[in-house]
């Protein structure tokens, strides 16, 4: 019953409009093309319901993806293409505050995941990223690994470098860093520390795919501080998508 | 004589009007400027005038959909159960997005332990089947749906397929996902979605390594931001 009662409070609190409390005051554009086709849903098979002429007004709603959702001076609504509002104008005559995809060499942010294999395991990985130049990155990592004998949560932080950032469809990329494993054994008997400190080394390669999608391919080796006399050496390899920013 | 009288009293007539016009003049009367003054005047007249700070109002992105989601999981072996969630997605583009899925949801009973009474497979603490994934979806069939004459929602039937962990029987496994969904986005902000998912394991639960099916049908209401 209690789950329950959480998701009627949570739809409760949903139900209130975001938008209604919003104060800030919407984006007017002014059409400087002949026409701008406005569409019923936002995509490009959606049908176009209302065309707003040169010198008509606009008022912008709101952005999903490519497409802007738009009212027109008469109150019609719909959905115009990214492309189509770019080339309208500020009633000031500055053009559109539609904001540029990002650029793949010098965006700043990266947020992906993958599947890998981290000590003969099998690897889910998530990963963030920021970049303080365009070729060095400091990048978090959360992933976990599910053994045979034992499960394994692993964060790390580090720093990678990117060789070639001009390359945009294969880059490779070193790195370096430093975190934990938290070490729960699946089968008796329980592991001797069930938590190490670790370093990595890593090499790999990074590109482009799509305006928004890039991929990332990584082999790590890892060193893991233990009690014992000799420090366990572990590898990992992993593939990834990740959206960039 | 009367020309005279009437030229005395143009004349008088004048003057006061002359002094009425000069009324205001009497501040304008001249300041002597000292030498000290006329070297710091500025020669050039400084606009009192505020440049005004045009802001362009920002348009607002709302590609992110968070929501909770309640359904049916059946957990193979151990029979269906209510399944409870949350959910969250970024739209990359109109026909691409990232989501995350996160559930819980309590095992019944297995057929062994239906049969043999004394027999128990997991403990009670095992018995919660916990998941998370991480997925990609695409929008295959964006269509719209007509709610009599005067209503239209966008709609979207979509698949989705990723990897995640499941926790079951106090332990954690690998799994893959892979389903799909129907999407009505019912205002700007507000949408419902019904899924059907398959999580699939790698169990041994019952003495042989074999993956197990464990299917919900969800509905979920999410909210745009």
């Amino acid at each position: 019953m209690r789950p329950l009662l959480a998701l009627v409070l949570l739809l409760q609190t949903l139900l209130v409009d975001p938008a209604l409390a919003a104060t800030q005051p919407l984006v007017q554009l002014v059409v400087t093309a002949p026409y701008v086709e406005m569409h019923s849903g936002p995509g490009r098979g959606y049908p176009v319901v209302y065309v707003v002429g040169r010198d008509e007004m606009l008022t912008v709603l709101f952005s999903r993806t490519d497409w802007y959702k738009v009212r027109a001076a008469r109150g019609e609504e719909g959905w115009a293409r990214r492309a189509d509002l770019a080339t309208t104008l500020l009633p000031s005559g500055e053009p559109a505050p539609i904001p540029p995809y990002p650029d793949f060499l010098t965006h700043r942010w990266e947020v992906g995941a993958g599947y890998g294999v981290y000590n003969h395991e099998n690897l889910v990985t998530a990963y963030a990223d920021y970049g303080i130049t365009d070729s060095i990155d400091i990048e978090a990592v959360v992933q976990q690994a599910f053994g045979t004998l034992d499960n394994r949560t692993i964060a790390t932080i580090g720093l990678r470098h990117t060789f070639v950032p001009e390359w945009k469809w294969i880059s490779p990329t070193a790195g370096i860093g430093t975190g934990y494993q938290r070490i729960s054994a699946t089968v008796p008997p329980a592991p001797l520390e069930s938590s190490n400190q670790m370093a990595y080394a890593s090499l790999g390669a990074r590109g482009f795919i799509t305006r928004r999608f890039m991929w990332r391919a990584d082999w790590r080796h890892y060193v893991v501080f233990n009690n014992q006399n000799v420090n366990e050496v572990l590898e990992e390899w992993k593939v990834g998508l990740a959206v960039f920013f | 004589m009367e020309s005279r009288l009437s030229s005395i009293l143009l004349a008088a007539a004048l003057l006061s009007g002359c002094s009425w016009f000069h009324r205001g003049d009497k501040s304008r009367a001249p300041v002597p400027v000292t030498a000290e003054e006329a070297q710091t005047d500025p020669s050039i007249i400084e606009p009192q005038v505020t440049r005004r700070v045009v802001k362009t109002p920002k348009i607002k992105a709302k590609d992110f959909e968070v929501g909770a989601y309640f359904g049916a999981l059946s957990i193979q072996d151990f029979g269906t159960n209510p399944v409870y969630g949350v959910r969250a997605a970024y739209h990359v583009t109109e026909d691409f997005f990232l989501e995350s899925y996160a559930a819980r949801s309590k095992a019944g009973l297995s057929s062994l332990e239906n049969v043999f009474p004394n027999i128990t497979v997991i403990s009670n603490s095992g018995r919660y089947f916990t998941y998370y994934d991480l997925n990609v979806g695409y929008n295959i069939l964006p269509g719209e749906i007509f709610l009599g004459r005067g209503h239209a929602f966008n709609s979207a039937l979509y698949a989705t397929a990723g990897i995640g962990a499941v926790k079951f029987a106090n332990q954690d496994n690998f799994a893959i996902n892979f389903g799909v969904g129907y999407r009505v986005t019912i205002t700007d902000w507000l949408a419902m979605h019904l899924d059907v998912r398959n999580h699939v394991f790698e169990s041994n639960l019952f003495g042989v390594n074999k993956n197990v099916d464990n299917v919900e049908a969800i509905l979920s209401l999410t909210t745009y931001f």
